[in-house]
C-alpha cells in the first residue's frame, strides 16, 4: 500500500482538529463575521415564474430611514461587466450561451429571480425596504417542464436563444450499436425519470464584500468551495484584475456542489460594496436557498437494452433530456459525463447515446454530489428490470456482466480503462455479509403473513481520480499544488487551495504530512481560505484524497529533504544518515545527536549558511494523480414496505466500498454515511416541486423534507482496500459514491418488496403516496386484464 | 425599543431591542454569541436551539423581549473555559459531525433532553433528535447503538459512532 515514511497517524481515525472550535461554538462561518460600518443586503425577488419587468419604483424604499441604497438590474448592468455565470465561462460549456444580467432587467425567469437589491443599516431594515419596492410585471406563459420547453411554440426564456434548447440534440455511438441490437435475443424498452432535488447545506449561500476605496482592493469573505474560483468570478464581473480581489473563507456549513464560483447575488453584493465604499453582507435565508440557490437532477431517459436470453447486457441505446432550469450554470455539461460513465464497470459492448438540454422557468441546474449520478440509476435500474424478465437474481445478473479484471485493464466502450475497478469483489463481499438465501426464506415467510420485505443491490464506480490518460499525458483530474514550509517554531505549514466544508482536511492532510515529515500531528498547520496565500484549488469532485493527499505526501518528502540538507551542516553528518522522528532530527541510531526541527529552521533563517546553501525551508509541490484509478463499491439495502401506508422502512444497509488506502477511516465512513443519507432522502422524501405554472412548491422545510435521525438506519461499511496502483499514493476519493448508488439500491429493494403486486418502478422519487399509487395502478391493470380478455372472447364469439 | 435584561450563560446581559428582534439575532448580533446558528428561520431545522429555563427552544421563533428575565444557555455556556463538556467530548471522540453548522443545535437539544431523561433508550434519543436536521452525517446517529448499561452520555457517545 501507500509508501509513507511512518504510519503513526495515516490510516487511523485521528480525532479532527476542527471539532474543538466547532463544539465550543467558536466556529467562524461567514454570517459570524462583523466588519465596522457593515451594511446588509436583501433582494427583491420575482413572484412570477416568467414575466416582463415593466417598471421598478424604488422611491419609497430609498426614502426609508436606514436604507442606504436600492440598486436595480439596470443599475447593476452599468456597474459590472455583463457575462454568463463565471463558472460556466470558466468551464466552457459549449453550445449557445444564454444572455442575462446579474439582476433582472427586462424579464424575470423564475420565481425568486432577483430584481433589485436593498442595502440598509440592518437586515431588518433591508427587508423592510424590499417590501416598499414596487415592481410592475407582465405575465408570460411559464415553461415549467422539459416537455413544454421542447415544444417549438413555447415562449423563449432567453430571447437570444430563439427557443428553449440550450444543448442541441446530439447523438454518439460507441461500438456496433445497430449490429448489436440486430443480433440480440431480446430488446427491452423503458422510460425512466429522475426527479428534481437539491443540495440544501445547513448554511446557505452568503458573503461579505468589503471594498477599500483608498487601495482599490475588494476583500470578499465567502462561503465557497474555492477561494480562487470565486476570486476569478468577482474580478471578471467587476472588470478588474484578479489581483485586486482577495477572497477569504473560514468554516463553511456544507455545500455538496452548491458553493462553487460566485452567484449572481454575491456578485451584486460585491458591486454594491464597491459603489458604496462600505462592507456589505448578504446571507440568504432558507426560502431563498430552497427557491433560487440551485437544484439538480431533473432528467428523463428513454432506454433500449439489447440482451441475450442468458442475461448478457450487450448494448444500450439511451436518449436523455435534461431540464437545466433558468440561468444555465452546468446543466448542459452533464449529458457528456453521463454518456462517458454509462457503461460503468460492465462488459457493455455497444452504446448509443443522445441528449438534449433545455431551459425552463425553474432554478438553475447546479452540481449536486455526483452530478452524473443518473447514469448509475439508469444502468442499475435497467439491470434489475431485465433480471426480473429473465428470472435472474440481481447479484447474478451483475456478476455475469462485470468486466473481468485483466492486465491491461478492460476498456469501457466509451474509451476509459477500468483501472483498479473491484466491482466483482465488492459484490461478493456483500454476499458474504448478507445471507441472501436466508433473507429470501424470511421474505417468503413474511409475505405469507402480509409483510413485504425486499432486498436491493446496486454498484457504481467513481472517477476519483479516474484512470490516467492512456497516452500518459497526465492524470484525470489535472494537477494539484501545495506550498509547504517549516516555520521557525518548528510547525510544518501546508498551504492548500482545498476549501474544506466538512471534509476535515485540516486533520487528514496533517496526518499525512506528520507521518511523512516526522513530526507530531499537532505540529502541522493546514492553511486554507485566503486567495493571497494559498495556491489554486477546489474542494469538489472527490479529488482531495488522491490529489491533495498525494501532493501532501510528495511535498512533505521534498521539504524533509531540504531540512535534512541543512541539518546535515549543523550536525556535521551526511544527510543520508539523518532521520526525523517526533520532530527531532538525529543521526540514525544516535539519539544524542538530536536537535529539534525548530532549531534547524531558526538556524536556516539566521543567514549563517551564506549564499551557497539553499536554506529556504519551503517547497512548491505538485502532483498529477499518479497512476490514479477508480473508486467504487456495491451497496445492499433490505427494506420493509407497509402496503397500507406506503411507508418504507430501511431495515438494513450495507456498503462495500473500495477507495484504496484509508487516510482516516472515521472521515471516510462519514462521507459514505452522509452520501447514503442524502440518497435515502432523495428517494423517500425530497423533491423540488413546481406546479404547472412554474410556482415553486417546496420553499420551506415543511415542504422540502430532509431525512432525520428516525429515517436513517444503522449502516454497515466494509472496506476493500485493494489494488495498489501507484508507488506512493493510493488514497482515492469517496465523497460522492454514497449519493450516487443509494438511490438505485433503495429503489431496487422497494421494487423487490412489491414483487407480489407486480409493481415495476421507472422513477426515483417514492414517497408513501407514490408507493400506494403504484400498488393501486398495478391492481387496476391486473383487474383490466380479465375484462379485456372477456371482451375479446365475446367479440370472437360474435 | 425595549430595554431587556436576559440572564445569558449565568450573567445578566442588558440591551435595547426592537420588539420584533428574534432571540437568535439578539444573541448573535447584540451579544456576539455567534455559536448559535440560524439554519431556517422557521423553526424546523433546530440549528438555533438554545436552552431557556432548562428547556430547548428554537431561538429563531422566540423574540428577545420574551426572554427578558429568563435564563438562557447557549453553546458558549457549555464550554466556558474552552474545555469541552462530556457530551461535547463524546461527540468529538465519535466523529459525529462534519461541517459543524448544525452541531451547536444538536448539542443544546441533546443536553436538554438527556438532562431531563437520563435513562432514555435509543429510540427515544432518536426521536428527541429528529427535530434537528443535519445534512452531512448526523441523521446516522444511532448507527451502532449498543444497549449497554451506562450513563446517558455514554449511551449517546455509543450512538454517535
Amino acid at each position: 500500500m501507500t509508501q509513507i515514511a511512518a504510519q503513526r497517524y495515516t490510516g487511523s481515525s485521528v480525532k479532527r482538529s476542527e471539532d474543538l472550535r466547532i463544539l465550543a461554538g467558536a466556529g467562524r462561518y461567514v454570517d459570524d463575521i462583523k466588519l465596522p460600518g457593515m451594511l446588509h443586503a436583501a433582494f427583491v425577488r420575482s413572484p412570477l415564474a416568467h414575466g416582463r419587468v415593466l417598471a421598478v419604483d424604488a422611491s419609497a424604499a430609498r426614502s426609508l430611514p436606514g436604507v442606504v441604497a436600492v440598486l436595480t438590474g439596470a443599475d447593476l448592468d452599468d456597474m459590472t461587466v455583463r457575462g454568463p455565470d463565471p463558472l460556466l465561462a470558466m468551464m466552457g460549456g459549449g453550445g449557445p450561451t444564454a444572455e442575462y444580467s446579474l439582476l433582472a432587467t427586462d424579464k424575470v425567469r423564475l420565481v425568486g429571480d432577483p430584481v433589485a437589491v436593498v442595502i440598509a443599516e440592518s437586515r431588518y431594515l433591508a427587508e423592510d425596504g424590499c417590501e416598499l419596492v414596487d415592481v410592475d410585471y407582465q405575465d408570460l406563459p411559464a415553461v415549467a417542464s422539459a416537455t413544454a420547453a421542447l415544444d417549438a411554440s413555447s415562449t423563449p426564456v432567453f430571447a437570444n436563444l430563439g427557443n428553449n434548447i440550450i444543448g442541441p440534440h446530439k447523438r454518439s455511438e460507441f461500438g456496433d450499436v445497430a449490429g448489436t441490437f440486430a443480433a440480440a435475443d431480446r430488446i427491452a424498452e423503458f422510460h425512466l425519470d429522475v426527479h428534481r432535488h437539491q443540495n440544501v447545506p445547513m448554511e446557505g449561500r452568503g458573503c461579505i464584500a468589503s471594498y477599500d476605496s483608498d487601495s482599490g482592493l475588494l476583500t470578499m469573505y465567502a462561503a465557497t468551495q474555492s477561494v480562487h474560483i470565486t476570486r476569478m468570478g468577482v474580478a471578471a464581473c467587476l472588470g478588474v484584475a484578479p489581483e485586486r480581489v482577495r477572497v477569504l473563507a473560514g468554516d463553511i456549513g456544507g455545500s455538496f456542489g452548491l458553493k462553487i464560483g460566485a452567484s449572481r447575488e454575491e456578485l451584486a453584493v460585491a458591486a454594491a460594496s464597491r459603489a458604496l465604499g462600505r462592507p456589505v453582507k448578504w446571507v440568504e435565508d432558507r426560502s431563498e436557498n430552497l427557491t433560487v440557490s440551485g437544484q439538480a437532477r431533473e432528467e428523463s431517459f428513454d432506454v433500449r437494452a439489447a440482451v441475450s436470453d442468458d442475461g448478457d447486457l450487450l448494448g444500450l441505446d439511451v436518449s436523455m433530456v435534461i431540464d437545466t432550469g433558468a440561468y444555465p450554470v452546468m446543466g448542459s455539461m452533464v449529458p457528456s459525463i453521463i454518456e462517458a460513465m454509462l457503461p460503468g464497470p460492465y462488459k457493455l459492448a455497444a452504446l448509443g447515446f443522445e441528449s438534449t438540454a433545455v431551459v425552463t422557468n425553474k432554478a438553475s441546474y447546479i452540481a449536486y454530489r455526483g452530478p452524473w449520478a443518473s447514469e448509475t440509476f439508469v444502468r442499475e435500474r435497467v439491470l434489475d428490470l431485465l433480471a426480473k424478465d429473465l428470472g435472474l437474481d440481481p447479484f447474478e445478473i451483475r456478476l455475469r456482466n462485470v468486466a473481468p479484471r485483466t492486465s491491461p485493464p478492460a476498456m469501457m466502450v466509451t474509451g476509459r480503462p477500468l483501472t483498479g475497478v473491484t466491482t466483482r469483489e465488492s459484490l461478493e463481499r456483500l454476499t458474504q455479509v448478507v445471507d441472501v438465501p436466508a433473507f429470501r426464506r424470511r421474505q417468503a415467510a413474511e409475505r405469507a403473513r402480509g409483510r413485504y420485505l425486499g432486498i436491493g443491490v446496486a454498484t457504481f464506480i467513481e472517477a476519483a481520480p479516474g484512470p490516467r490518460a492512456p497516452e500518459g499525458s497526465g492524470g484525470a483530474l489535472g494537477q494539484e499544488s501545495m506550498r509547504l514550509r517549516l516555520a521557525e517554531d518548528g510547525i510544518v505549514m501546508l498551504f492548500t487551495g482545498q476549501m474544506p466544508h466538512g471534509q476535515g482536511h485540516q486533520t487528514t492532510l496533517a496526518q499525512i504530512a506528520a507521518d511523512e515529515f516526522g513530526v507530531p500531528f499537532e505540529q502541522v498547520r493546514v492553511v486554507i481560505g485566503d486567495s493571497d496565500v494559498v495556491p489554486f484549488g477546489l474542494t469538489g469532485g472527490s479529488r482531495s484524497a488522491t490529489m491533495t493527499g498525494g501532493v501532501t505526501l510528495h511535498g512533505a518528502r521534498q521539504l524533509k529533504a531540504k531540512v535534512l540538507d541543512v541539518a546535515a551542516l549543523l550536525i556535521e553528518a551526511s544527510a543520508q544518515d539523518l532521520e526525523i522522528t517526533d520532530g527531532q532530527v538525529a543521526v540514525r541510531g544516535d539519539p544524542d545527536s538530536a536537535i529539534p526541527v525548530a532549531e534547524v529552521a531558526r538556524q536556516a533563517a539566521s543567514g549563517r549558511f551564506g549564499a551557497d546553501v539553499d536554506a529556504t525551508l519551503e517547497v512548491e509541490a505538485t502532483f498529477d494523480g499518479g497512476e490514479g484509478g477508480w473508486s467504487g463499491g456495491s451497496h445492499c439495502a433490505i427494506v420493509e414496505v407497509d402496503v397500507e401506508t406506503g411507508i418504507v422502512k430501511v431495515e438494513r444497509y450495507v456498503a462495500a466500498e473500495d477507495c484504496g488506502a484509508l487516510i482516516n477511516p472515521a472521515v471516510v465512513e462519514g462521507q459514505i454515511r452522509g452520501g447514503i443519507a442524502q440518497g435515502i432522502g432523495a428517494v423517500l422524501l425530497e423533491r423540488s416541486a413546481y406546479d404547472q405554472d412554474g410556482n415553486y412548491q417546496s420553499a420551506t422545510f415543511m415542504d422540502y423534507l430532509l431525512p432525520t435521525a428516525c429515517d436513517i438506519p444503522r449502516m454497515e461499511i466494509e472496506h476493500l482496500q485493494t489494488v495498489p496502483l501507484d508507488a506512493d499514493v493510493n488514497f482515492r476519493g469517496v465523497g460522492e459514491g454514497g449519493m450516487i448508488v443509494a438511490p438505485p439500491t433503495l429503489v431496487n429493494a422497494i421494487e423487490d418488496a412489491l414483487a407480489p403486486f407486480g409493481v415495476r418502478i421507472y422513477e426515483q422519487h417514492l414517497p408513501p403516496a407514490r408507493i400506494l399509487e403504484l400498488i393501486a395502478q398495478q391492481a387496476d391493470d391486473d383487474a383490466d386484464k380479465p375484462v379485456a380478455l372477456a371482451e375479446r372472447r365475446s367479440r370472437s364469439a360474435a | 425599543m425595549t430595554e431587556i435584561t436576559v440572564n445569558v450563560n449565568g450573567a445578566p446581559r442588558t440591551a435595547s431591542v426592537e420588539a420584533r428582534r428574534t432571540l437568535a439575532d439578539f444573541l448573535r448580533d447584540d451579544l456576539d454569541l455567534t455559536g448559535t446558528h440560524v439554519g431556517c428561520e422557521h423553526g424546523v431545522c433546530g440549528a438555533c436551539t438554545v436552552i431557556v429555563d432548562g428547556r430547548p427552544v428554537r431561538s429563531c421563533l422566540m423574540l428577545a423581549v420574551q426572554a427578558a428575565g429568563h435564563d438562557v444557555t447557549t453553546i458558549e455556556g457549555l464550554a466556558p473555559d474552552g474545555v469541552l463538556g462530556p457530551l461535547q467530548q463524546a461527540m468529538r471522540d465519535s466523529h459525529s459531525f462534519q461541517c459543524g453548522f448544525c452541531t451547536p443545535g444538536f448539542v443544546m437539544q441533546a443536553t436538554a433532553f438527556l438532562g431531563a431523561h437520563p435513562d432514555a433508550g435509543e429510540q427515544e434519543i432518536r426521536e428527541a433528535l429528529s427535530g434537528n436536521i443535519c445534512r452531512c452525517t448526523k441523521p446516522t446517529w444511532g448507527a451502532t447503538y449498543d444497549s449497554d448499561r451506562g450513563s446517558a452520555l455514554h449511551r449517546l457517545q455509543r450512538q454517535a459512532l
